[in-house]
C-alpha cells in the first residue's frame, strides 16, 4: 500500500507488542497440567445425551400380562439405567427370528417417570399378517433378554406448538401412547388436557379400562370417550371416532388432535378430520405406513454393499427393501418402518424402487443424490445398494 | 481383519469430508469412517412435517458472490463437488437489534463494501471517513494473509518483504478488534454495528483477535455469503458424492475404537468390530479431546499435547430452536434473513450473560424464506434461532429436569424474538424442534455439547494457533482437521483445515517414500 502506514499505540510499541506473542503463546501452553483432560463422555452433557439416547439398550422380560386374550403387555428392567423418554414416544426391538433380522416399533405406554425407575412396557396385539408380533407373543417369556434401541418419536406434546388441550383418538392398540400420557400428566410430567376418543370394535376389546376409568374419575385434566363400532352397549359411543364424536366431546376453544391406530382409522379420519375445519398443526398423526397395493409378485436381485463387501439377495416386489435386508439376515439400523425417522438411509446405487405416494420424506438433497429410505421403498428392478 | 490404506479419515463432518474428498482426488487409497447413519456432522437437515430444516448454517462465506474471491469455491471445485450444489447469494448481512431499552438500538446492514459503509454512514452520520480507513486496513490484512497462504516454496527473501510491504499486519497481529477500533477513534455506535457478528465466533470484541475478526468482516461483507439450496446436508453429499466418484470408499454406522499409534507415529485404526485398518496418514475429524482421552492409548499422547488441550478454553456450546410456520414470512413480517438479537451492544456483557441458562438473551436466527421462497411450502416459513453458550451450565441440569429446561428457554428465546422484532410468531408453529447442548452431544460426540471448538481468547486467537502450529507438530502420521484446529470453528475454516490436513498428508506420505 502506498498509503501511510497505520499504527494502533505508535510504530515501536506495535511491534514489541507483536513479537510477545510467541512467548505468550509458549507460556499458556506449558503453564497447563500435563495430564489427560476431561474424558468426554465425562462432561454432565454428554452423560446426559448418553442415557437419553443410548446406543443400545438390554433388556430383560420382567412381567408379562395377559389382556384378555387379545394383547399382552411386556414389562422390561434393565441392570442399567434405561433412558428417558416423552410420552408418545416408541422403542424399537431387534429381533432375530430364524435367519431374519428384524426391527420393530412399539408405542412406551409405561410413563416417563417409570423410565427412571427402570421400567418400560410395552403392548403387543395379535393382528392378521403380524410376523414379529405373533413371534413375540407365542415366544418372549419372562427372564428373556431383548435387545432395543433409545425411545424415538415426534408425536409428543410441546406446548410452544400444539393447544393446551389434547384430543387424542386411539385404535385398538393405538391406545398405548395416550395411556403413556395420560398416566404422564397425572404424575404431573406433562401440562396438558388429554380428551382421550378410544374406538374399539367391542366392549371387551377395550384395553386398559379400569385404569383409563380410573385416571379420568381422580384427574380432571383426563377425560376418556369409548367409541364400539361393532356393538351397541349402554355408557358407550357408537360407531366410529369421527368428526360427530370429535365436536361432541372436545374441549371449548383450541385443541390440538392427535392420531394413533390402524391404517383404516387414519383411512376414515381423511375425510372425518377436514370436517374440524382446523389447521394443519393442530393435527398430528403417529407415523403409518399404508404399504402398497398388491399385485403380482415379482421377483428381484439386490446387491448390497456394506462395508466395502458386496452380498446379494432376493427381493420381492411387494415387499420393502427393508423387508429383503431382515429375511436375508441383513442388519440395518431402521426404527420407524414408515419412511420418516431416516434411520435406514441408504444410497441407491443403481435400480428403480417404488415409494407410496405421501411416504417420501426424505431430505431434497437425498432425492438428487439418490439416497432413499429402504423402509418405505418397493423393488421395481434388480437393485445395487450402499447400506454402509 | 486387516485392510491397508494409504490414508483413513476419522469422521464425516465438513473437515473430514474434505479431507477426504480431496485425498481421493490426489489418487490416494481412502477409508472415510463415519459412526452415523449419513455425512456432514453439523453441516446437516432434518425433516418435520412439511419442512426440511437447516441444522446449523446460517450464511456460508468462501464462496465470494460479491467480488468473486471464492477459496472455498476453488476446493468444491478441484475436488469435483462443486456443480452438485446449488447456492442462492445473499445481499443482507444482518439486522443488529438489542433488548435493553435503555440503548434500544435496530440496524439493518447490506452486504457489499460501499454499501455496508453508506449504511453505516446513514445510522452514524460523519461515521464514513473513519470506515473507509477501519476496511483499508481489512483489506491490507487480507493481502498479507493471502501472500502468506500461497507461500509454496519459502525464500529467505519473503521475511523482507514481509517486514517492508505487510507492516499493518505485523502491527496489529496482537491487538484485539477493541484496541484497533478504538485507535481509529470510532464511534460506539459504529463499533457496535462493526461488532455485530461477534457471537459467529463467540468471543467478545475486547480479547477477540483483530486479524481474526477483520478475516471475517472481510468474507462476509466485502466478498459476499451464500447459502446452499439444498440445505448444508447438500454439501456434506456432494463432498461425499465426489469422495467415492474418485474412488474412495465411506463406511458409514462404524466407529473407530482406537487410533494405533506406534513408535511414536499413526499407523491406523481399529475398528468397532475389531477390523485392523493400516493407513500411512490418519486424518482425525474427531476433536482433540477424543481423540486424547477416548481413541489414543494415554502412554501415547505426548506431554505437549495434553498441557496444550488443557490450556485451552472449550468454545460456546449451542442451542437452536428450529419453527416451521404456517404463514408466509410476508404474512408474519419477517423481512430479514439474519436477525442479531443482543441483551445489550456490551459483548462482554453478553457473553458474561450467557454463561448461564437464566441470563443467555443472546440469538441468531435466520429467516430461510429470506434467502429463497421455496424453501418450504406456500404460505409457510422457516425460521431458527440459535444460541450460544459460554461456559457449560448444561452440565448441571439432570434428565428428568431435561425437557422442561429446553422449552423453557426456547420459549424465552422465542419471547425475546417477537419483543425484538414486533413480530408474533407463537401462533403459528406448525413444527418446532430444539437442539442443546446434548443434542449436539449425542450427534457428534462434542464434549459438553460445544459447537465453537476451543474459544478464540487472548491466549488462544488463530494467529497464534496458526504461528504455533508451524513451529510445533503433534503426533506424526496424525493431522487434525475441523473445528478445533488452526482456523478456529466454523463451516468455512473446517472445510479449509480438512483440505489442510490432507495437503499435509500428502507431503507426509511423500517423505516417507523418500
Amino acid at each position: 500500500m502506498s498509503k501511510k502506514k497505520f499504527s494502533v499505540n505508535g510504530s515501536f510499541k506495535d511491534s514489541v507488542n507483536t513479537v510477545k506473542f510467541l512467548t505468550e503463546r509458549k507460556q499458556f501452553i506449558n503453564n497447563a497440567p500435563a495430564v489427560l483432560p476431561t474424558r468426554t463422555d465425562d462432561f454432565g452433557v454428554n452423560k446426559v445425551a448418553a442415557s437419553l439416547h443410548p446406543k443400545v439398550q438390554n433388556l430383560v422380560i420382567s412381567r408379562i400380562e395377559e389382556h384378555s386374550n387379545i394383547a399382552k403387555s411386556y414389562y422390561f428392567k434393565s441392570t442399567a439405567p434405561i433412558a428417558y423418554f416423552k410420552a408418545g414416544q416408541y422403542l424399537t426391538f431387534r429381533l432375530e427370528i430364524g435367519n431374519s433380522v428384524v426391527t420393530r416399533s412399539y408405542s412406551i405406554a409405561s410413563s416417563p417417570a417409570s423410565a427412571l425407575n427402570g421400567e418400560y412396557q410395552i403392548t403387543v396385539k395379535r393382528i392378521s399378517d403380524g410376523f414379529v408380533s405373533d413371534y413375540i407373543l407365542d415366544n418372549w417369556s419372562v427372564g428373556d433378554a431383548v435387545v432395543a434401541y433409545a425411545p424415538e418419536g415426534n408425536m409428543t406434546y410441546n406446548p410452544l406448538r400444539d393447544a393446551e388441550n389434547i384430543v387424542a383418538i386411539a385404535g385398538g392398540s393405538g391406545i398405548t401412547p395416550f395411556l403413556s400420557l395420560a398416566r404422564a400428566i397425572d404424575q404431573g410430567d406433562e401440562d396438558c388436557s388429554l380428551t382421550l376418543l378410544y374406538g374399539c370394535r367391542t366392549s371387551e376389546e377395550i384395553l386398559f379400562k379400569s385404569e383409563l376409568d380410573m385416571l379420568s374419575e381422580k384427574n380432571e385434566k383426563i377425560k376418556v370417550v369409548y367409541v364400539l363400532s361393532h356393538s351397541e352397549e349402554k355408557g358407550y359411543e357408537k360407531g366410529f371416532v369421527g368428526a360427530d364424536v370429535i365436536k361432541k366431546y372436545a374441549p371449548e376453544g383450541d385443541y390440538s388432535v392427535f392420531v394413533c391406530g390402524p391404517g383404516g382409522l387414519y383411512k376414515f379420519l381423511e375425510t372425518e378430520l377436514p370436517k374440524l375445519e382446523k389447521e394443519r398443526k393442530y393435527i398430528r398423526f403417529e407415523v403409518f405406513s399404508s404399504g402398497k397395493k398388491k399385485e403380482e409378485s415379482k421377483e428381484y436381485s439386490i446387491t448390497v454393499i456394506n462395508r466395502g463387501t458386496e452380498s446379494v439377495i432376493k427381493a420381492d416386489s411387494n415387499e420393502t427393501v427393508l423387508c429383503a435386508f431382515e429375511r436375508a439376515g441383513i442388519y440395518v439400523p431402521a426404527r420407524c418402518h414408515t419412511g420418516e425417522c431416516g434411520f435406514c438411509r441408504s444410497k441407491l446405487v443403481s435400480g428403480m424402487v417404488y415409494i407410496p405416494e405421501g411416504e417420501d420424506k426424505r431430505r431434497v438433497a437425498d432425492m438428487q443424490f439418490n439416497f432413499i429410505h429402504p423402509c418405505c421403498c418397493f423393488p421395481e428392478s434388480d437393485l445395487v445398494i450402499r447400506i454402509n | 481383519m486387516v485392510k491397508n490404506y494409504d490414508a483413513v479419515v476419522i469422521g464425516a463432518g465438513n473437515g473430514g469430508l474434505v479431507a477426504a474428498a480431496r485425498l481421493a482426488k490426489e489418487g490416494k487409497k481412502t477409508l472415510l469412517i463415519e459412526r452415523h447413519n449419513l455425512p456432514g456432522g453439523f453441516a446437516t437437515s432434518f425433516v418435520r412435517g412439511r419442512f426440511e430444516f437447516e441444522a446449523s448454517l446460517h450464511e456460508l462465506c468462501g464462496i465470494g458472490s460479491i467480488t468473486g474471491k471464492s477459496p472455498l469455491l476453488k476446493i468444491f471445485q478441484e475436488v469435483g463437488a462443486a456443480d452438485k450444489i446449488e447456492w442462492v447469494s445473499l445481499d443482507e448481512a444482518f439486522r443488529l437489534i438489542t433488548l435493553d431499552e435503555k440503548e434500544k438500538c435496530d440496524y439493518s446492514m447490506p452486504l457489499g463494501k460501499e454499501a455496508f459503509i453508506a449504511k453505516l454512514e446513514e445510522y452514524d452520520p460523519g461515521s464514513a471517513t473513519v470506515v473507509k480507513k477501519i476496511f483499508e486496513l481489512i483489506e491490507s490484512i487480507e493481502k498479507t494473509l493471502d501472500f502468506v497462504s500461497n507461500i509454496e516454496d519459502f525464500k529467505p527473501s519473503m521475511i523482507k518483504e514481509i517486514f517492508s510491504e505487510h507492516t499493518d499486519f505485523l502491527k496489529v497481529a496482537n491487538y484485539s478488534v477493541d484496541e484497533v477500533l478504538k485507535s481509529f477513534g470510532a464511534s460506539k455506535k459504529t463499533r457496535d454495528i462493526l461488532n455485530g457478528y461477534w457471537c459467529y465466533l463467540g468471543q467478545p470484541t475486547d480479547e477477540l483477535n483483530v486479524i481474526h475478526y477483520f478475516t471475517m468482516l472481510h468474507s462476509y461483507i466485502i466478498d459476499g455469503a451464500v447459502i446452499p439450496k439444498g440445505r448444508s446436508h447438500q454439501i456434506s453429499t456432494a463432498l461425499l458424492e465426489a469422495f467415492t466418484e474418485n474412488g474412495g470408499e465411506a463406511w458409514f454406522n462404524t466407529s473407530v475404537k482406537k487410533i494405533n499409534i506406534e513408535n511414536g507415529a499413526a499407523t491406523g485404526v481399529m475398528l468397532d468390530d475389531g477390523t485392523q485398518i493400516n493407513a500411512k496418514a490418519v486424518i482425525c475429524n474427531a476433536s482433540p479431546y477424543n481423540a486424547y482421552t477416548k481413541l489414543i492409548d494415554e502412554k501415547a499422547v505426548p506431554e505437549k499435547l495434553k498441557k496444550e488441550v488443557n490450556a485451552k478454553t472449550l468454545g460456546a456450546k449451542g442451542f437452536a430452536v428450529f419453527l416451521g410456520l404456517n404463514r408466509s414470512a410476508e404474512e408474519l413480517g419477517l423481512d430479514n434473513h439474519t436477525y442479531f438479537i443482543y441483551p445489550t451492544n456490551d459483548n462482554r456483557k453478553c457473553y458474561e450473560l450467557s454463561k448461564h441458562i437464566e441470563t443467555n438473551d443472546v440469538q441468531a436466527t435466520v429467516c430461510l424464506n429470506k434467502a429463497f421462497d421455496d424453501c418450504s411450502p406456500e404460505g409457510t416459513s422457516i425460521l431458527y434461532m440459535t444460541s450460544i453458550f459460554a461456559g457449560d451450565d448444561w452440565s448441571k441440569i439432570s434428565v428428568k429436569d431435561y425437557h422442561k429446561t429446553k422449552i423453557a428457554f426456547a420459549k424465552k428465546m422465542i419471547d425475546n424474538f417477537e419483543k425484538a422484532t414486533g413480530v408474533l410468531i407463537k401462533d403459528y408453529i406448525e413444527e418446532i424442534e430444539i437442539s442443546t447442548p446434548m443434542t449436539y452431544a449425542r450427534y457428534t460426540d462434542a464434549p459438553a455439547g460445544t459447537i465453537y471448538g476451543y474459544e478464540a481468547s487472548k491466549e488462544d486467537g488463530i494467529v497464534k494457533r496458526i504461528v504455533f502450529d508451524m513451529i510445533d507438530k503433534g503426533i506424526p502420521g496424525l493431522y487434525f482437521a475441523g473445528g478445533y484446529t488452526t482456523r478456529h470453528m466454523g463451516y468455512s475454516p473446517s472445510y479449509t483445515t480438512g483440505d489442510m490436513a490432507a495437503k499435509n498428508a500428502i507431503l507426509g506420505m511423500a517423505k516417507e517414500v523418500k
